[in-house]
């Protein structure tokens, strides 16, 4: 079937490659496009702006003040009044720093990646020894474990919000910042860790036993064969695990929005850009850099987690 | 080195017995070699012994102690496995030496270890390639590598040769015995290839079904099988069985009377006439003509000859007696054509006479 | 200290369960144990606070007699349909396109996974954009350039509309996983089918029928029965896009933390879905799996 294409062939087929891209990437271009623009250009159909507009990316990166503070004269006055103490002042000017309009971003992308990092770390950890025991160990009811397993990862959170809300309340973690803080840990890492025990247990399943009984052989006790065979040999899976992970927490909004609305410093990205959006001192150049600098981190790690993948460690050390 | 001692094993896998009242006594620096059909139990039976596998009943001794509930990596011993093992991360020199490390061996130990065992593999150039750029070979020599520096008390083979193709495997097979002549160490070997269990074994043990059938030297094997399961695995062409009815003095095929040796059948025999199996190796077998005079030859004559295969010095005659077929090895004087007849001899006393219900050998 | 009582194989076990142990602790407070706690709190008048009072099978009933909650299961049950058919179809025909060979191949076929990559949040209002009325590459183009439309549309304004919007963002957002898949399976196919096929007098489209669908049958099947599962528990996807669009899940959350908050009719929603979903596994795990 190596026929040669004839020209029409080759014409449709290039059409097609070319859709297909245009449909994969067009938003992407739109959203870079958009983050570059000056107001009056938003309407304009071209993708290319009429004037590069930096002004979003510096503001959300912090390099400029994104809006004077704008205290009305009277208030002012009111200010320097000197029966006023000096936390009822801290309080009034708090007011006019409205929150809705001060973005800081990087604050936010913190939170969102220490939130992140954080639970997909944990998730792994735990996934790499529960993973290896019921994929590679013998155990009465290993079998019934494994499929619990496939089941509670297509459950998903979406159908426990309301039961974990009312629990965190229960045991008075949903009072505080940080108890809401942890709560939203805990459930990141529980939506992640069925996906995590999922994806390790299969690829822990194809690394040949034998290695590992050439290692206990070779004086090493099965907790230590895990350290020193299986670990190193899972590297590429273990990083796909973690951006897996990373990214689901990294997109999460429901319970985000539940436990952190009220504090508004601790939002997320995803909590942030929903609140900024729906603010309506909306500006589209803000939102859109603002998605832009969403989505650089994860491209890098998708890039990263590309080229480690096809690596393709297992092979050699045994024969099929 | 150490001597290694099987005392009424059974394996069970569930509901299903996979190892009968295995009892097998290895002598120090022996080589024993494992043989046997695909499922009969060979991988099974070494796995128990290096303790990657529970015992199900009975008792394994290593130099006299019982080890039953020593985990591997307390028993002292080195493996080489089907698939090589190797560790993908690792270049060759860091596979070799794992153990060692583990053990907590000195620098020097290690070094000499290292440099005697590479020598002796031919594996200087390669100690710091991964697997992955290593040929099977190669691979194959990595992993014999990996158990020789580890000073191991028994080594433990798992059919090692049979990924390699037929020319490195005669080298490998050769390699092996030379470690074992140098290193001297306790081997345990598996293989479902007769010829790798005739060449290696000092002695060799045949197993089918879980059972182990018979446990001896090759010769005594190739000489004196204890029943029609060995008489067949062990030998190529494999020994003809062909059915006949035996008497006090003679034994009756397709016809023909053939006078039995003195002393040949060990038990008593029935005057009346008692079916059994005759065996007769197609080695033994002789073309009349080219016999010298003064042999004490038994002949069987007038055989048909079907379809002959040339192999070089021997011709393979493939042969019809009656309704029977049965094979010969003749060397290349003989004459013989296809569609011919010819009178074949053999010495009686290399034949063997089996019980047809319990397949024994009466003649041993 | 290791006991030496203990087999090996007896020990294997031990440290099976040691190591599963964090991970079934952890499953089963914050998955298990509220799943039933869910069931239990949808027989409950549940206030935000905590408090609840035991109204029995009431919130079913008046779920029964939600016209909203009708409309919600009807919105998701299209939903699902657009994004299941949507997405496989896509990502067939993208894997039929990709199986071909051209010049820069492996480079638009990674290019081509970037939507699944993207998170949500960072693309939604991109999409928004493309559809928005005033800016909206969407609207010059159905208005201006094709004539179309008369007017200027808010799509996303509309829930009716904006469902439609939904699916398409959805396709697009996961056709490229289960593109992933086919043309795995795809590159997998013996070429030397193809070429008995071929001299058994089968064209280009014959091929396909007779040899290459048989060959995906089960990827399909898993594909849509997973996208399914999965589609039913979506909620960034559609809540960021559309918050009009109500699928199940987004109702679930009005309902438990907007407007008049009733978490326990809420959490009896949910456990309608918890069926519907514990249907659905079971269906992959019988007909697909086949456990
Ligand atoms: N983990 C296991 N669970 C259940 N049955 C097993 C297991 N391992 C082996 N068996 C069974 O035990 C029997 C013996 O297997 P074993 O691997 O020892 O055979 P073998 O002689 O090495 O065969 P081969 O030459 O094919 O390697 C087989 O019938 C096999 O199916
Ligand atoms: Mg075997």
């Amino acid at each position: 079937m190596n026929r040669k294409r004839s020209l029409l062939q080759n014409m449709l087929l290039t059409l097609a490659i070319v859709a297909v891209l245009f449909f994969c990437l067009f938003p992407f271009v739109q959203i870079l496009s958009t983050s570059l623009k000056h107001q009056f250009d938003w309407g304009n159909p071209s993708l290319i702006p009429v004037k590069i507009n930096l002004n979003a990316y510096k503001e959300l990166l912090g390099f400029v003040q994104a809006t004077e503070e704008q205290i009305p004269a009277t208030v002012k006055k009111l200010l320097e009044n000197p029966l006023i103490t000096p936390e009822q002042r801290e309080k009034i000017l708090a007011k006019y720093r409205s929150t809705s309009d001060v973005f800081p971003f990087p604050r936010f992308f913190l939170n969102t990646f220490l939130l992140s990092a954080s639970a997909a770390s944990v998730s792994l950890a735990l996934a790499v020894l529960g993973a290896y025991a019921f994929s590679r160990l013998r155990f009465g009811g290993r079998t019934i474990i494994q499929r619990s397993i496939l089941f509670v990862y297509m459950v998903g959170g979406v159908l426990l919000m309301v039961p974990l809300y009312q629990m965190s309340v229960k045991v008075g973690l949903a009072r505080t910042v940080w108890g809401s803080l942890l709560s939203l840990l805990l459930i990141y890492i529980i939506q992640t860790l069925p996906v995590s025990l999922y994806m390790l247990g299969n690829y822990f399943r194809t690394i040949p036993y034998s290695i590992e009984e050439a290692a206990t052989t070779d004086g090493c006790s099965r907790l230590q064969s895990i350290f020193v065979i299986i670990i190193p040999l899972s590297v590429p899976m273990l990083v796909t695990v973690f951006v897996y992970c990373f990214i689901i927490a990294w997109n999460e909004f429901l319970f985000a929005s539940v436990f952190l609305k009220q504090y508004h410093m601790f939002h997320t990205l995803p909590l942030a850009l929903q609140s900024l959006f729906v603010s309506k001192n909306a500006i589209w150049d803000r939102i859109m850099a603002a998605s832009m600098l969403t989505l650089i981190p994860v491209i890098v790690c998708f890039m990263f987690a590309m080229r480690n993948l096809s690596g393709g460690l297992a092979e050699g050390g045994v024969k099929e | 080195m150490a001597s290694v001692r099987f005392k009424n094993v059974d394996k069970w896998f569930g509901k299903t017995q996979v190892l009968h009242d295995i009892n097998l006594d290895i002598k120090e620096s022996e080589f024993v070699v494992l043989v046997g059909p695909s499922g009969c139990g060979k991988s099974t039976t070494l796995r128990l012994l290096a303790g990657l596998e529970d015992i199900s009943a009975g008792d394994i001794y290593i130099n006299d102690k019982i080890v039953n509930l020593l985990e591997p990596q307390h028993r002292n011993i080195a493996m080489v496995f089907q698939n090589y093992a190797l560790y993908p991360h690792k270049n060759v020199q860091e596979n070799i030496i794992f153990g060692l490390k583990r053990a907590k061996a000195s620098r020097d130990l290690i070094e000499s270890r290292l440099d005697k065992a590479s020598k002796m593999l031919q594996l200087q150039e390669f100690l710091q390639r991964k697997p992955a750029q290593l040929s099977g070979g190669q691979r194959q020599r990595v992993a014999m590598g990996r158990a020789i520096v580890r000073d191991a008390d028994v080594f433990l083979f798992d059919e090692p040769l049979s990924n390699l193709d037929a020319k490195l495997r005669n080298q490998m097979r050769y390699e092996i015995r030379r470690i074992h002549r140098e290193y001297q160490t306790t081997s345990v070997y598996v293989t479902h290839d007769q010829v790798e269990a005739m060449t290696l074994g000092d002695r060799v043990v045949v197993m089918k079904d879980g059972y182990i059938e018979q446990v001896g030297t090759p010769m005594e094997l190739y000489l004196q099988p204890k029943n029609i399961f060995v008489a067949t695995f062990i030998g190529a062409p494999s020994m003809n069985i062909l059915d006949a009815t035996l008497y006090p003095e003679y034994i009756e095929l397709e016809g023909q009377k053939l006078p039995l040796a003195t002393n040949l059948v060990k038990t008593s025999v029935p005057s009346d006439g008692q079916k059994v199996k005759f065996g007769i190796r197609p080695d033994f077998f002789q073309d009349e003509q080219l016999i010298s005079a003064g042999e004490a030859l038994t002949t069987l004559p007038n055989v048909h000859i079907d379809i002959i295969e040339p192999l070089g010095y021997d011709r393979e005659l493939n042969l019809k007696l009656g309704h029977q077929t049965l094979k010969a090895r003749l060397d290349l004087r003989s004459t013989a054509r296809e569609g011919d007849t010819i009178n074949l001899c053999f010495d009686m006393r290399r034949a063997h006479i089996f019980d047809i219900e319990t397949e024994k050998n009466l003649t041993i | 200290m290791v006991s030496m009582e203990l087999t090996p194989e007896q020990r294997e076990s031990r440290l099976g369960w040691q190591l599963i142990a964090p991970c079934l602790g952890v499953i089963g407070l914050l998955i298990i144990y509220p799943i039933l706690y869910n069931i239990y709190l949808s027989f409950f008048d549940v206030k935000l606070t905590g408090d609840k009072i035991f109204i029995g099978l009431a919130n079913y009933e008046r779920l029964l007699k939600d016209a909203a909650f009708y409309g919600s299961v009807l919105t998701t049950i299209i939903y699902l349909i657009g994004t299941v058919v949507g997405t496989t179809l896509v990502a067939l025909l993208v894997a039929l396109l990709m199986n071909i060979e051209f010049p820069l191949r492996s480079l638009v076929r990674t290019l081509i996974l970037l939507p699944y990559f993207a998170p949500v949040i960072s693309v939604v209002f991109g999409w928004q954009f493309i559809f928005d009325p005033v800016n909206g590459i969407y609207n010059h183009v159905m208005v201006e350039v094709l004539g179309l439309a008369a007017e200027r549309h808010n799509l996303i304004g509309q829930p009716k509309t904006a469902l439609f919007v939904v699916i398409v963002f959805d396709i697009w957002k996961h056709f490229p996983i289960s593109y992933l898949l086919i043309v795995s399976k795809l590159q997998s196919i013996n070429k030397d089918q193809y070429e008995a096929a071929a001299i058994d007098g089968y064209g280009p489209f014959g091929r396909f029928i007779h040899v290459t669908l048989p060959e995906l049958y089960f990827v399909l099947g898993t594909l849509v029965i997973l996208r399914l599962i999965w589609n039913l528990n979506k909620f960034e996807d559609v809540y960021l896009l559309a918050p009009n669009v109500q699928t199940l899940p987004i109702f679930t959350y009005y309902t438990a933390f907007t407007g008049i908050i009733d978490q326990g009719f809420a959490a009896s929603i949910s456990v309608v879905q918890f069926a519907l979903l514990a249907f659905l596994i079971y269906f992959y795990v019988k007909k697909v799996l086949k456990w």
